[in-house]
């Protein structure tokens, strides 16, 4: 169980910390007047400067026993918790097969478990969408709109 | 006449087989997203997006244009039959509509929202075609302190009138700007915010932003709660069609003050849901019927719905007019015509006069288009909501994959993209605006160009933006709307010490349900 406090401080520290990196990374490229006009780092020096301070109102409601956030005490509950991790997981292991697998492979093996594991589907009808799944981004991509999808490491070393 | 005349020629190029071809593929596309729950509006346009690169741009613009309208239609269908909103600007549909199909009146709700929509709609493109080239034209007299200060002012809006916290707003604005700042600096050339990861350097695509802020934000938000896809029955009774659409007339007042405050919030960047809540709360307040509110009252669906569908249409005003979209859809078509060497503003409307009356012709008959298709696919994309949630949600992951990496080839893209989702989840979750972040990514750049421009003809004083009375009345209108949340807050407080607190609580509970 995740509250609405330790999500909204979860975040406000997510923005201030990018605020942050922002700032730092801006003062590399010089802020504020010179021979050029406004220095580079300028805009973004002050966007980042914005963007802690608003992180830090927020940070700072958040901690506070602030009576807005009482209303709804509870952000994610238990099993939304397990059906984000249901939804989100996978997705990741995906991405992070594509650079191995090449796009194909790993999109029919995404379809596949998602639907095949669980067992919302039976294993026929789940190799069936699988196949489909990456037929049609054959078609459309590779022949029709002639994107080359990464093929991967793997399909490399077998010389595709 | 003039606008008359180009209108005609506009005619002459969206009335192609090719382009009426288009539009039926675009409105069909736009109802499947707008009737899926999980994707939208915005991250349709976007998925599609990368597909266009290759079109001339008024055929690109027009596809886009008619899946924006599509999904305007199709988030109405769910909203009505299932009770499930597929768009947030449709939120509000649910309120009078669902009850009414509950009630055995399906097709007058259906009827009764697609008709009102077509109003706002069509409302929405005449104040298009009549005032957009004039914007244009006073437009062109801007120098770079004045395109500040419009930009200011957009962003201003956003925080006083957008709806949400506006500390919140403030931060997704700076987020926008900093996302857009990454990479090479269009002034000086030099490298900026790359944080040592050199592939940054070409900077972050909106496209790859948009698609995981909204494709796999909202997929996470949709898989947090099951769907029960109760429906009632979708069969469309073709007389009751004609006869609730005849019975639109009857609330005149209604259609126009909806569509009047639709047309408001979409050229100001309030964007269609605020429009269709606010028009919602006001019809309830003004109606004589006001407390049937909510049991299937006609006028609780004319009125979110046609200024849903107004300000969807009037958002496309500033973009085509100013460079300044209105809503997050509009901002990701802007940032399409960029991407097809076009250059939003102004000078669209001297020197690519065929794609803008192009573009304005095909919403009066992409609408017309859309109304027909919508009417007759009801059952067909009825019956695809109860495809099992399960099943979509990989396919659109994939979508989202493989959109973000074809939009420069490039797998850093699909991994940002998936970062961006997690952050359109927790943005979503805890109220914070994403529209502003989307606007500020797409026009962050121009509004910091403008700025040192203007500095540089200034020789560094700020006086240059209180130089005439227009960029000075632009400014001072952007602050005090910067402020207004401020005074609301003081004035709460002052009025009222001993229950403030309770207030805020209320209103702000309310607020949060109307960004949803």
């Amino acid at each position: 169980m995740i509250s609405r406090r330790a999500l909204e401080l979860a975040t406000a520290v997510l923005t201030g910390s990018f605020g942050v990196a922002v700032v730092v990374s801006s003062l590399d490229n010089g802020i504020g007047w010179s021979s050029a006009g406004v220095d580079a780092g300028t805009f973004p020096f002050l966007t980042g400067i914005i963007l802690l301070l608003g992180s830090l109102y927020n940070l700072v409601r958040g901690i506070l026993p602030a009576t807005t956030l009482a209303n709804v005490p509870i952000a994610i509950t238990p099993i939304e918790l397990r059906r984000l991790a249901g939804l989100f997981v996978p997705a990741a292991m995906f991405v992070a097969a594509i650079p191995l697998l090449g796009m194909y492979v790993a999109s029919s093996l995404y379809v596949f478990a998602v639907l095949a594991i669980p067992k919302h589907q039976s294993v026929p009808r789940a190799l069936a969408m699988a196949a489909a799944t990456a037929l049609a981004l054959y078609v459309v991509f590779e022949r029709m709109f002639q994107v080359s999808l990464p093929h991967g490491a793997l399909a490399s070393t077998f010389g595709f | 006449m003039d606008n008359l005349g180009e209108l005609l020629h506009g005619f002459s190029i969206a009335v192609t087989l090719p382009h009426l071809a288009l539009m039926v593929i675009g409105v069909l596309l736009g109802i499947l997203v707008g009737v899926l729950p999980g994707l939208g509006a915005p991250n349709g346009v976007s998925l599609l997006l990368p597909l266009t690169f290759g079109m001339q741009p008024v055929s690109a613009i027009i596809l886009l244009s008619s899946m924006y309208w599509g999904a305007l239609f199709g988030g109405s269908v769910t909203s009505i039959l299932f009770n499930i909103p597929g768009e947030p600007s449709s939120v509000a549909t649910t309120f009078d509509g669902y009850p009414m199909a509950r009630d055995g009146r399906p097709t007058t709700a259906l009827a009764t929202a697609f008709g009102s929509a077509a109003f706002g709609a069509l409302i929405g493109v005449i104040l298009i075609t009549f005032l957009a080239s004039w914007v244009a034209q006073v437009a062109l007299a801007f120098g770079p302190a004045e395109y500040f200060a419009v930009y200011f002012l957009a962003f201003a809006s956003f925080v006083g009138m957008g709806g949400a916290a506006p500390i919140k707003t403030v931060v997704t604005l700076a987020i926008g700007f900093a996302i857009a700042a990454i990479g090479i600096d269009t002034v000086s050339g030099s490298v900026r915010l790359t944080m040592g990861i050199d592939e940054l350097v070409k900077g972050v695509n909106f496209v790859v932003a948009v698609m995981g802020l909204f494709g796999i934000g909202e997929l996470l938000v949709a898989v947090e709660e099951e769907f029960h896809a109760r429906a009632v029955s979708s069969k469309i009774e073709w007389r009751e069609v004609f006869r609730a659409i005849g019975r639109l007339p009857r609330h005149g007042v209604a259609l126009l003050r909806s569509a009047a405050i639709g047309c408001w919030m979409g050229i100001t960047p309030g964007g269609p849901t605020a429009a269709s809540f606010m028009s919602y709360g006001i019809a309830r307040r003004f109606s004589r019927r006001g407390r049937y509110f909510g049991t299937g009252e006609v006028e609780g669906i004319i009125s979110p719905e046609t200024a849903d569908h107004a300000a969807g249409t009037s958002a496309l005003l500033p973009m085509l007019s100013l460079g300044i979209p209105g809503s997050a859809t509009a901002a990701v078509m802007m940032g399409g015509l960029m991407i097809w060497g076009l250059n939003p503003g102004p000078m669209l409307f001297v020197d690519q006069k065929d794609f803008v009356w192009g573009l304005i012709a095909s919403m009066y008959v992409g609408n017309i288009v859309a109304v027909a298709l919508v009417l007759l696919t009801v059952p067909v994309f009825a019956a695809l909501m109860r495809i099992p949630f399960v099943i979509i949600a990989p396919l659109i992951v994939i979508i989202c994959v493989v959109g973000a990496y074809s939009v420069s080839n490039s797998y850093l893209d699909v991994v940002m993209m998936l970062g961006f989702g997690i952050v359109g989840y927790l943005f979503k979750k805890l109220f914070y605006p994403l529209a502003p972040l989307v606007l500020a990514i797409v026009i962050g750049d121009k509004a910091e160009d403008a700025f040192r421009q203007s500095m540089l003809m200034s020789k560094g004083s700020l006086g240059i933006f209180f130089a005439n009375k227009l960029v000075t009345c632009l400014i001072v209108a952007g602050i005090a709307l910067l402020l207004l949340p401020l005074v609301l807050q003081l004035q709460r407080l002052w009025r009222k010490p001993a229950s403030a607190a309770t207030e805020t609580t209320a209103q702000e509970t309310a607020r949060e349900k109307v960004i949803i």
